[in-house]
């Protein structure tokens, strides 16, 4: 019986739609990958992605793209209710996996750049009304937000540099904004750094990926402060992987000892924009915890067949099927690979768990690959 | 666009990796110190522990073919490839069987491909590779004199160049390839073999030492693997000191990380990845004829070597209506899955291919798909080409007012372009050359190829050897 659909599913959408601004087809496209039929999205007026994805929201179909830098961002249609179950399975996960509480009124420092999207939006809302102390919410528009329109502008200039239509003052002109962007980026940085230090009595909740993370705990060490300096209650939460992040191999201590920070406030999960369930780490056995609305289905690593499941850990490809989404099929296959125990974990919880060993399988084959055949991707530089 | 999951064992291989020796200046180093992974397929393959020190000779030790001349280096190497044609072949048989579970081709790919490589090495394409390169083929073998319009005296010399050549993992016939024409330029070499194919290489190297261990030719040749990239042996070896110039094939990260080495003195002759492509005018919808000669033709340029090649045709731009080329996408379709390398059962087309096609096939007002999605090929018409790269045996048709029109889907990364009707081809020419196209082929024939031309828009032979210059004064000095 089909059940799953590769992760790629969402960007299975010809990207000239996007590029020649076939809004129609684009929205016809969204029909394949919805469970509601997309015929009631009005494209009239629509001028660029951005406010299509504002006509898919007045129709009730709220999409999310994921931020790929270059490459075409996947768009992910979700129901109403599944904004609303997000935003409160969120909250819970994150009290399930750590010591943080609803109502800790804690100083938010976040940092790094986030994709604006409709999801992130409302878990970030909750999570901010559960866990912030409202009177200390930093200024709007300190965080660099990446429309999913930016994303296709760049899509498009590496498209017309690569077919060499590409101007010459194009290059110029997208590099100038480069520059500025990246100046606003370390600008980002410093500000957040400025907030943390100012904020450094306070208990604070830290919420950004390892990378930046990273970044943030070096500088404020060049600043001369330390774990002494801050509360032995800060809390963080961590999203995601490394996603090729050049830190040393020490850096989880790090960020660790420079804000005091401590397994119980620590937050960690898996997840994938594809599903929209956390998957809690636990303190106790340090595993990534399946709720029961999740049903992990392991693959063979080209993802064709379920391996068997016996007691004791298997280790392929990950797919989910979610049974808590709505507004898209649940079941996915992602490009991760995961060793997961249906068996309780040391921490007591009888629910299946994940070890924190992911891996996308992209990262595993390695770069070893040598071929005379191409695209002309391998001749379009610095947009990467 | 679901797909079909069942309950299948895991698969776990235990079988001991496949050995793969290396080759040093003769010598077979053979042991299991290393343990690598081939790209691809994931298949494990074990090396010997790689020692630096046996591949760079100092410079003051002079190249050992310097003084053998050329129609001997011929002799040799027809030789060789006598025995390599042979029907029997021990080394070549075990590197077959070896490639065969490495490779993402099948193996009577394989087989065809390194048994047909050994025709290159006739010495009548020798000799006619090495006149098509060199203006005057007497500069390999000695210092060839010359007195420019003002009397001043020269002695040139294409002299061996000390080269390192890394390897293409999709053409299992490109090693005797490289060993050949680095022999004819007499050059000083060592080859790094591609984890999609670490036999080939030292397969026919051995075959030339079971003729003569001492030949000046085997005493040339080094062939080892180590995985593209790593700095603990790059940073050490690709230096000017050591190699003239890389001469690398293809693309992806083994050749991104081979540019921070590029300087001064260490020279790249890189042969960049490729896209092929078709250009079929209205000529072919003057008959039925017409259209399944032109569908026909065209498919052989895409199926060729299972599609892995970049001689492979991957779009095929058509004067056409979108009906029209629905017909002859059904032919091409039709040909394109006929199994001609006796495959069988093909492996399954990649999760994400699969999933883009299928969406295709969904929206059917700007696509129209023909074939199945089972490996042995397909056909995609549209008005737009594809973003994604066309594998497997897979062609999109793009329909386009004019072939003028498809120039600007020629670019820089554009290898072969195969015409039809043929006559076009003077018509198109030179605009495909400006555009960045390196080959203009009739229909069908991208794949065999005139012995001794350009190859990537460059004689290859001429950039390899070191041009030295001895300059003897004017004739009557003033």
């Amino acid at each position: 019986m089909p059940l799953l659909l590769p992760h790629t599913a969402y960007k299975s959408y010809p990207e000239s739609f996007l590029t020649g601004k076939r809004w129609d087809r684009l929205t016809k496209w969204l029909g394949t990958v919805s469970t509601q039929p997309t015929d009631n999205i009005s494209v009239e007026g629509v001028e660029d992605v951005d406010s299509w994805i504002r006509a898919c929201e007045a129709a009730g179909h709220y999409v999310s793209c994921t931020s790929g830098t270059t490459g075409k961002p996947a768009m992910l249609p979700a129901a109403k209710a599944d904004l609303e179950f997000a935003a409160q399975e969120g909250v819970e996960a994150v009290q399930w996996g750590s010591g943080i509480r609803v109502g800790d009124d804690r100083t938010l420092i976040s940092f790094g750049a986030i994709a604006q999207s409709p999801r992130n939006a409302a878990t970030g809302m909750a999570l901010v009304g559960a866990f912030a102390d409202f009177a200390k919410l930093a200024a709007p528009g300190d965080g660099p937000s990446i429309t999913v329109g930016s994303i296709t502008r760049m899509i498009e200039l590496r498209k017309t540099i690569g077919d060499g239509t590409a101007r010459p003052e194009e290059i110029a002109e997208f590099e100038r904004e480069s520059a500025v962007r990246q100046e606003a980026l370390d600008a980002t940085l410093e500000k957040a750094v400025d907030r943390i230090i100012a904020h450094r009595g306070d208990k604070l909740l830290i919420m950004a990926m390892w990378g930046p993370l990273y970044q943030l705990a070096e500088a404020v060490r060049g600043r001369g402060y330390s774990a002494k300096d801050f509360s032995p209650e800060n809390a963080t939460f961590l999203g995601g992987g490394l996603k090729r992040a050049k830190v040393p191999e020490n850096y989880r201590e790090i960020i660790f000892e420079t804000f005091n920070l401590s397994p119980r406030f620590t937050y960690q999960m898996y997840g994938m924009q594809e599903t929209q369930t956390s998957m809690p780490r636990c303190n106790e056995g340090g595993r990534y915890h399946i709720p029961a609305w999740m049903v992990c289905l392991p693959l063979d690593k080209e993802g064709d067949n379920l391996l068997p499941c016996g007691p004791g850990p298997v280790v392929g490809r990950a797919a989910f099927f979610d049974l808590s989404i709505k507004g898209r099929w649940g079941g996915v296959i992602s490009g991760d690979r995961i060793e997961v125990d249906f068996g309780p974990c040391a921490c007591g919880s009888p629910s299946p768990s994940i070890r924190d060993d992911i891996t996308r399988y992209a990262d595993l084959d390695g770069d070893d690959k040598i071929a005379c055949s191409g695209t002309v991707d391998a001749y379009v530089r610095g947009l990467t | 666009m679901n797909k079909q999951i069942s309950i299948a064992a895991a698969n776990s291989s235990d079988s001991p990796p496949d050995a793969a020796p290396f080759f040093i200046r003769g010598m077979l180093v053979e042991g299991a110190d290393d343990i690598h992974r081939s790209r691809d397929l994931g298949v494990s393959f074990a090396t010997p522990k790689l020692d630096l020190n046996a591949l760079v000779r100092p410079r003051t030790e002079l190249p050992p073919l310097l003084n053998v001349p050329l129609a001997e280096i011929i002799d040799f190497l027809a030789e060789a490839g006598e025995q390599l044609g042979r029907k029997s072949n021990v080394h070549v048989d075990a590197c077959i069987e070896h490639m065969a579970k490495v490779s993402l081709q099948p193996r009577t790919a394989v087989e065809y491909m390194v048994k047909s490589a050994a025709e290159y090495l006739d010495p009548k394409s020798l000799r006619e590779v090495v006149e098509q390169n060199f203006p005057n083929p007497e500069a390999l073998d000695g210092w060839v004199p010359h007195t420019d319009h003002q009397g001043r005296r020269s002695f040139i010399r294409a002299y061996p160049p000390r080269l390192i050549h890394v390897l293409p993992g999709n053409a299992p016939g490109q090693g005797i390839r490289s060993i050949a024409q680095s022999a004819l330029v007499k050059a000083v070499n060592v080859f790094k073999m591609a984890s999609a194919d670490p036999f080939s290489t030292v397969a026919f190297l051995r075959t030339m030492a079971d003729i003569d261990p001492e030949h000046p030719v085997v005493k040339s040749m080094s062939a080892v693997y180590w995985p593209g990239g790593a700095e603990q042996v790059e940073r050490v070896l690709y230096r000017p000191q050591y190699f003239d110039k890389l001469v690398a094939w293809g693309g992806g990260d083994a050749i991104t990380n081979v540019m921070k080495y590029i300087g001064p003195g260490f020279q790249l002759i890189s042969f960049d990845p490729k896209t092929s492509i078709s250009m079929v005018g209205k000529e072919a919808f003057a008959s039925d004829e017409a259209m399944a000669e032109a569908a026909t033709l065209n498919a052989a340029d895409v199926a060729m070597a299972n599609q892995e090649a970049c001689v492979c045709s991957r779009f095929t731009f058509i004067e056409a209506t979108p009906e029209q080329a629905d017909r002859y996408c059904q032919i091409l379709a039709q040909q394109i899955r006929i199994d001609r390398m006796g495959e069988g059962a093909p492996r399954p087309l990649e999760m994400d291919l699969r999933e883009q096609i299928e969406t295709l096939r969904l929206l059917d007002d700007d696509f129209a798909v023909f074939g199945e999605l089972d490996g042995r090929g397909i056909a995609i018409r549209s008005d737009e080409p594809v973003d994604f790269h066309p594998l497997r045996k897979t062609s999109n048709v793009v329909c386009v007012p004019s072939l003028e029109a498809a120039f600007k889907h020629v670019n820089v990364a554009t290898q072969t372009v195969g015409v039809y009707p043929f006559e076009r081809m003077t018509d198109l020419r030179d605009y495909l050359a400006s555009c960045g196209a390196q080959r203009v082929v009739r229909l069908g024939e991208a794949g065999p190829s005139a012995i001794g031309n350009p190859h990537d828009a460059m004689y290859p032979l001429h950039r390899f050897v070191h041009w030295m210059a001895n300059e003897d004064g004017c004739e009557d000095p003033r």
